[in-house]
């Protein structure tokens, strides 16, 4: 209607009218923020021209105008929540939401509060606290530090124990709103804690989650991590992790990708010291026309590393899942021991796995090994289970649930396995639901 | 009980059965005997719903039904077993949960309750004795990294807890030594009732003496080309197949 409104004409355009249009204090926080801005603003965002995006177009995304996360409340859906998993932060449209938080007291060394609070508090601290961070290298991370507002900080002692895991949920939606949370993890000598993140949109929502996760295990600390994303199916999902693994540290990553429409995950672990350990499993079941990317870097700068990566894939539809997973070996890393493995199942015709290992090796004594299959529903085994009764669909199900197994296995907490042992079971149900 | 007439069936551009006729009535055990590539694995096979054969002309009845136009699970459902001749390993899905599955679908089919969880474990337990099975069994995945022989007497066991109205075996015997052929055999007799047929396909004779058969048939380039009492298995034992063939071509 209104002629004299500016027409953004390109994503970065549309990006920077939402990021004029923040009232900003003047200080040190957003001089870092419009620094991220515009060095977001001189590189845009991905193109398939480059190596690590070759196989997903973010045409889909850049088209998209996005408002503003709120932090007013927003409609929370807390039946898809899961029950007892921990104690619980409630991030809406990337807004801690204290009156939905579980977080009990927690013993001297423990330190858990919202970012949001943090910088409420003591804006100059966060500021100083940032610079000091390894730099945001990519455009989602430079993009998520320009709208930088909410996320949790986990901050443990020397020889600290979180008593439970810390179960932060990213409820987004209704509308189209983006949210850039970030969450910090600082783990002293021997410390350990589990940390779930839980993805969810509204249905029909239209949203963005541009999360950046950072982590800093100092040595002999131990971090499991969990990532379950079920966006709505309209919605896009960027996720960045960054691990960094001092000697004899331990770092277990399990990321489930069930929804978006387009989503990317891009895990980086570091292994800086020796005897550190990082293991990465995940599963991605694209369906319908989503498309869900998954791109692992392991780093093995120290000697005396143990990398171990897992990833399954089961597409359907016209779905279509991307697996990179790349592992370097730095000069003088010698005994480096790396495996990688993906294996993917194509439920249709029409859908698509593209799936790559690369390794880098720049050391001789060294032990690592990859492969990568892709294949369809063994047709036998599916005569086998039908010969005993059981339906067609209840066979695909069964033979669908048993490839995703080896991944459920590996996760220990309970109610998030029987969560997702259920969301499994829905989606595999039937060809009906599959449609 | 079955009904098999004229039957043709082809796979890819071959014709495999070339009007093949056989009835089995309830309570009969029947041996399909013949040589390699003569047809009989494709003949229980097709009649247990496999994909991949075409059926070119014929029929087969089941109980006054079109066997031919069930889907593999109705025709389970309906009380037709086939115990493969090379079991599937399925690594993710439970042995014990396939056996309730399977029961309960045959149940559910037949409009009963499904079956309760300690009767059937007990269930599974006595049948399991029966196979000589150990209870590591019940926490493993199908078949999965079983030997031969396990592999073997997992199909029984699973016949016995399925209670098929016929049920068909596929060279149940191939791959066991004797004491596992034996256990097999075993369980198979304990099977053996007044309203149940058995069809079993095998190579040797030696499964005929554990499992006496009412009925012995040569099958020989997709046609049953003589019929006859166990002593046709002892006589084929020594003379082999070719005085048959050779008979049926002059005749």
């Amino acid at each position: 209607m209104s002629a004299a409104a500016p027409k953004a004409t390109t994503s970065v355009d549309r990006y920077r009218s939402l990021f004029d249009a923040r009232p900003l204090p003047d200080n040190a926080l957003t001089q870092w923020r419009r620094a991220a801005f515009e060095r977001f603003a001189a590189i845009g965002l991905p193109t398939q021209r480059e190596e690590d995006w070759k196989y997903t177009n973010l045409r889909r995304l850049e088209s998209r105008q996005f408002t503003p996360a709120t932090p007013a409340p927003v409609a929370t859906d807390e039946s898809r929540w899961i029950a007892n998993a921990g104690a619980r932060i409630v991030l809406a449209n990337g807004h801690a939401l204290a009156s939905l938080s579980t977080v009990s007291p927690q013993p001297p060394g423990v330190t858990l509060l919202t970012l949001g609070q943090w910088i409420a508090n003591s804006p100059e601290q966060v500021a100083e606290f940032l610079q000091k961070q390894r730099r945001d290298a990519s455009s989602f991370e430079l993009l998520n530090a320009a709208f930088l507002e909410d996320g949790v900080v986990i901050d443990l002692a020397d020889g600290a124990r979180f008593d439970q895991p810390i179960y932060v949920i990213h409820q987004m939606g209704p509308g189209n709103g983006m949210s850039h949370p970030r969450i910090f993890v600082r783990c002293g000598r021997n410390s350990a804690c589990t940390l779930v993140e839980h993805y969810i949109g509204a249905a029909d929502s239209e949203t963005l989650t541009n999360s950046v996760v950072s982590l800093d295990l100092a040595q002999g600390a131990k971090v499991a991590h969990y990532r379950l994303q079920q966006e709505s199916s309209r919605s896009f999902h960027i996720g960045t992790v960054h691990a960094h693994l001092d000697r004899d540290s331990r770092y277990a990553c399990r990321d489930i990708a069930l929804g978006a429409t387009l989503a990317r995950t891009h895990i980086t672990a570091t292994l800086a010291g020796p005897g550190a350990e990082a293991t990465l499993q995940g599963l991605f079941a694209p369906s319908g026309t989503q498309h869900l990317d998954t791109y692992t870097l392991v780093d093995h700068a120290a000697p005396h590393t143990l990398s171990n990566e897992e990833y399954r894939g089961v597409a359907d539809g016209r779905g279509r899942g991307v697996y990179r997973g790349k592992v370097i070996v730095r000069k003088d890393a010698q005994k480096i021991d790396s495996r990688q493995s993906s294996r993917n199942l194509l439920l249709s015709p029409t859908a698509e796995i593209d799936t790559r290992p690369e390794l880098e090796i720049y050391a001789n004594d060294v032990k690592c090994s990859h492969g990568a299959t892709t294949g369809q529903l063994d047709s036998t085994a599916l005569f086998y289970l039908r010969s005993r009764g059981l339906s067609e669909d209840e066979a695909r199900g069964l033979l669908i649930r048993a490839f995703a197994e080896s991944i459920l296995s590996t996760i220990e907490l309970e109610p998030l396995r029987q969560h997702l042992e259920q969301q499994l079971n829905e989606r595999f149900a039937s060809s009906e639901a599959r449609a | 009980m079955l009904k098999i007439e004229n039957l043709q069936v082809k796979a890819g551009d071959k014709q495999i059965l070339k009007g093949l006729n056989l009835e089995v009535k309830a309570g009969e055990v029947h041996a399909i005997m013949g040589p390699n590539g003569s047809g009989k694995s494709t003949l229980v096979q097709v009649l247990a719903g496999r994909e991949g054969y075409e059926v070119t002309g014929g029929t087969a009845t089941y109980n006054g039904k079109d066997l031919l136009a069930m889907a593999p699970e109705e025709r389970a459902r309906e009380g037709v077993f086939l115990a493969f001749q090379y079991p599937v390993e399925i690594p993710g899905v439970n042995n014990v949960y396939l056996l309730k599955a399977g029961l309960n679908a045959i149940r559910k089919h037949r409009g009963e309750a499904e079956v309760d969880a300690f009767e059937f474990l007990s269930l599974v337990r006595e049948k399991m004795k029966l196979m000589q099975m150990d209870e590591s069994f019940l926490n493993r995945g199908v078949n999965e990294g079983f030997s031969g022989g396990e592999k073997k007497r997992n199909e029984i066991l699973q016949m016995a807890v399925l209670e098929p109205a016929l049920a068909l075996l596929d060279e149940t015997d191939s791959g066991l030594d004797i004491d596992a052929l034996r256990v097999v055999a075993n369980g198979v007799n304990s099977l053996r009732r007044q309203d149940r047929a058995i069809l079993m396909v095998t190579h040797y004779q030696r499964l005929l003496d554990y499992i006496e058969p009412d009925r012995v048939h040569v099958l020989s380039g997709g046609q049953i080309l003589k019929s006859g009492d166990k002593s046709l298995a002892l006589e084929l034992e020594k003379r082999g197949y070719d005085w048959i063939r050779q008979g049926a071509a002059a005749a």
